[in-house]
């Protein structure tokens, strides 16, 4: 009976921190689209949905399967007002990039960790980009997506220390793997 | 940046299949948008009427903070900020006097010429409770939908000029595609001249305007009013003046979209317009040389007596005369002519006069 109340407990602690790194994406993608501006609209909000997406994409893909990452698309194509499915697919872009290419990847550390998000979140943003050339097509201006993108690799360098940190304190110990 | 320290998992755990399903997904989705945007815009009107106290209680410190940080920044010019303000007092005063003297003689025009006078417009004040800035997105959200008669493709002005339109109402909140959104073309004035022009957002902060001729004059400090064409957005609204920025023209619009607390959503509907009724040599026989054949007689309910009469107290209701489904109706030549009914069109709806 205690081996059996134990399994299940270890089996709940587990299912929360498989739960985790989806929930920090889409608490990211509320962050993302909270309609205030806090920069008077000049500067478009950073794009935080992508950043769990990446870092686990990398670290646990187990824990960031490619449905995730599609829910998580639709979330920030629900809540940012645009074309449905545009960052869906520029997500899954990305993350399929990341995913293929995870061992060039996964050894950086530092400033190459940023430059590998940043790969990302260009990959992200030039699909978008192509995306909605295509929807309305036109050219959409350069500009703000590139904005959207240096904003999002700044913000990614405190949010990959909050990210490691809810990682090692939380996912690894939940699920058992530290 | 963290990733050094990490323990990866080097397995691809046989992503690409679920990979390849959720991309295929993806690009349905982006066509099922395109063709039924309509369904994704009510999950989304819905999202946000079922957030929007939550989104009230989050936009209040922001907009308090927004305040408190203008106004520390006007502490410092407070004493140029009295001249100026007192100098253009005195200047608007004058044209304020010639605005109105202005304002009577053309209501005297008016009334000499029989002019048709401007509709009425009715407006709903609403607050706004939420700002998006996205790359392809410049919306603002406010806390009126369609329980306080907002309907998308209205303008949303605030006290200096038009901010946007409506693209989409729900219950209580209503989503507002700014001028400078990407999607955004409405018609548009040029003064002077009356110079007839489309001005398109592209998410900069200043529109681009096309004009309709090619080789219309424009000048930097033109004003720029709405033409009303289409009518949905009332005419005369003040949008903004031409700067130029080296290759052409553009407007700085007047209205701050950043800065605006409190908007006026302009309810605006122009008549519609009846089409002239058919004459006898519009009809396709006619136009062929063809005598038009005559009209066939209508199934035309008699109108006796019996039937317009009041019936007695207690007395049983007298059954109208119908004609039997399919049967077709005998005209009595004995029966007096019914009155001539109104004009009614082919699907029975009677016309508005």
């Amino acid at each position: 009976m205690t081996v059996m109340s134990d399994r299940l407990g270890w089996s709940f602690r587990s299912a929360v921190g498989a739960s985790i790194p989806f929930l920090c994406a889409v608490l990211g993608v509320i962050a993302s689209n909270v309609p205030v501006s806090i920069f008077g609209s000049m500067v478009p909000p950073p794009m935080f949905g992508l950043m769990p997406v990446y870092f686990w994409g990398l670290v646990r893909p187990d824990l960031m399967p490619p449905f995730a990452v599609f829910v998580i698309g639709v979330l920030q194509d629900l809540l940012g007002g645009g074309p449905p499915g545009v960052w869906t697919l520029s997500f899954i872009g990305a993350y399929a990039i990341v995913d293929r290419e995870r061992d060039s990847f996964a050894g950086l550390a530092g400033i190459g960790a940023i430059l590998g998000f940043a790969a990302a979140m260009l990959i992200a943003g030039a699909s978008a980009y192509a995306i909605i050339a295509i929807y309305y097509w036109r050219m959409p201006p350069v500009a703000p997506i590139v904005v959207e993108i240096a904003i999002s690799v700044v913000f990614y360098i405190p949010a990959a220390m909050i990210l490691g940190l809810v990682h090692r304190r939380l996912v690894g110990p939940l699920r058992g793997d530290f | 940046m963290a990733n050094g320290t990490m323990r990866y998992s080097r397995g691809r755990g046989n992503a690409q299949l679920p990979l390849a399903i959720v991309v295929v997904l993806a690009i349905v989705l982006v066509l099922l948008g395109k063709a039924q945007s309509s369904l994704f815009d009510r999950a989304r009107a819905s999202f946000t009427d079922w957030t929007r106290p939550a989104l009230v209680w989050v936009s209040m410190p922001f907009d308090k903070a927004s305040a408190w940080f203008d106004g520390i920044g006007g502490i410092f010019v407070v004493y140029e900020e009295n001249q100026r303000l007192k100098q253009e007092n005195a200047r608007l005063r004058q044209w304020q006097s010639a605005a109105l003297l202005l304002d009577e003689r053309l209501k005297r025009y008016q009334l000499l010429l029989n002019a048709v006078p401007d509709p009425a417009l009715n407006a709903h004040t609403a607050r706004v409770i939420g700002r998006a800035s996205h790359p392809f997105l410049d919306t603002m959200i406010i806390d009126a939908g369609k329980g306080q008669g907002v309907k998308p493709g209205e303008a949303v002005v605030d006290a200096r000029g038009m901010i946007g339109r409506i693209f989409l109402s729900g219950e209580r909140t209503s989503w507002v595609l700014l001028l400078s959104d990407l999607n955004s073309r409405i018609p548009v004035t040029v003064q002077p001249g009356n110079i007839q022009a489309i001005m398109a957002g592209d998410n900069t902060p200043n529109p681009t305007i096309d004009t309709l001729a090619t080789t219309t004059p424009l000048k930097a400090g033109d004003q720029v009013i709405t033409s009303g064409d289409g009518g949905l957005i009332p005419p005369g609204l003040p949008v903004g003046v031409l700067v130029s920025d080296g290759h052409g023209f553009r407007v700085a619009l007047m209205a701050d979209a950043g800065a605006s607390q409190d908007v006026r959503i302009v309810d605006f509907k122009l008549p519609p317009e009846q089409p002239p009724a058919p004459s006898p040599n519009d009809l396709p026989a006619s136009v062929a040389g063809l005598k038009p054949e005559p009209p066939p007689p209508l199934p035309v309910q008699q109108v006796t007596p019996l039937q317009t009469a009041q019936p007695a107290a207690g007395g049983a209701q007298p059954k109208p005369a119908t004609p039997a489904a399919g049967a077709t109706p005998v005209p009595n030549p004995a029966a007096k002519p019914p009155p001539k009914q109104p004009d009614t069109t082919d699907n029975g709806d009677t016309q508005d006069q």
